[in-house]
């Protein structure tokens, strides 16, 4: 047990290890310094989304619920894009309709070997068939 | 006569408010002891002072998300501790030691007095010898038992602020501080005795 005083004296010593009174005045200067030179030296980007998130300051909110809204917003960004698509193929099919009805009723022209041209489109697209098919 | 000097968790609001004059109050209020936290574990003034001022740079840039569930001083506490740790892994084994810078009041020290005074009768040569021997100890450690041993025996930290401090157990604590004593205790045979 006296050893163990004796190492704890010792390593007490070393608290008189330090820099001056002037050191600490001198630190502050030098850490304001470095402050603004972070700052200045920082990416625009950086100092962009600082400010955003400045915009936005609120108290500390959990990570699960961050990770949770951040999630319904994609999801519902995902769902509007899709509602979106969907209305486009209706007035698409009315188009096309109309072209198809065109060219039922345009006449039959003849192509270099004779044969009548057809203009009927095939029921199955070409990008629909498989690559591997021969 | 009551102290003029805001709480650390009022500066750490205005600072979370956007002040950063608050903020430069702490770091003038805590670079002393962090500096000798981060010197008893880094044995060199140079890497200190470069350390030092990424700690506080990372404190400032976190304290937003600082919610006061511990101390200002254990949270501060524990970003040297880690980033010290992180310091020293990177740095391998380079040893440096800083032996220029002793205060003059170790030579009244009493336990100074008594560590050397059988020793060689001009004391300047002995604190020198002293100092060395106690910070090449102190580097043979690992650099867990270092931070204990820098809280505890440098700084008089009780151990539950440690544990705090670590994220461990008191018991841990305990634990690690009785292995370096031991370690320390070979290293420091030759003052033991005297």
């Amino acid at each position: 047990m006296d050893n163990e005083d004796s190492i704890t004296k010792l390593l007490r010593l070393k608290r008189y290890e330090q820099p001056s009174e002037e050191y600490f005045e001198n630190f502050l200067a030098e850490f304001q310094a470095r402050q603004r030179a972070e700052v200045i030296h920082r990416p625009l980007l950086h100092i962009a989304w600082d400010r955003v998130c400045s915009m936005f300051v609120m108290p500390p909110v959990p990570k699960l619920v961050m990770v949770s809204s951040f999630a319904a917003a994609v999801f519902a960004a995902v769902f509007v894009m899709n509602w979106a698509d969907d209305d486009t193929p209706s007035n698409l099919t009315l188009a096309s309709s109309g072209a198809v009805q065109r060219d039922s009723t345009a006449r039959p022209a003849n192509g270099k070997n004779g044969s009548a041209v057809q203009y009927v489109l095939p029921a199955r697209p070409v990008s629909y068939a498989s690559a591997r098919s021969f | 006569m009551e102290s003029l000097e805001p709480p650390d968790d009022e500066l750490v609001r205005r600072t979370q408010a956007g002040d950063a004059r608050a903020f430069d109050e702490l770091v003038v209020r805590f670079s002393p002891r962090l500096y000798g936290l981060v010197y008893h574990m880094t044995s060199s003034h140079e890497d200190t002072n470069d350390l030092l001022q990424d700690i506080f740079s990372k404190a400032y840039r976190s304290i937003k998300g600082f919610q006061g569930k511990s101390s200002f001083y254990t949270w501060m506490h524990t970003i040297a501790v880690n980033m010290a740790i992180n310091f020293l892994k990177k740095r391998n084994r380079r040893k440096t030691m800083s032996l220029d810078d002793v205060d003059n009041g170790i030579l009244n020290d009493p336990d100074f007095i008594e560590a050397t005074s059988n020793g060689d009768p001009s004391r300047e040569a002995n604190l020198s010898e002293l100092q060395k021997k106690l910070n090449e100890s102190m580097l043979k450690l690992s650099h867990d038992h270092r931070a204990v041993v820098t809280m505890f025996d440098i700084q008089g930290m009780p151990h539950a602020e440690i544990s705090k401090v670590l994220k461990i157990s008191e018991g841990t604590v305990r634990s690690r501080l009785f292995y370096a004593h031991r370690q320390l205790q070979n290293y420091l045979q030759e003052f033991i005795n005297k």
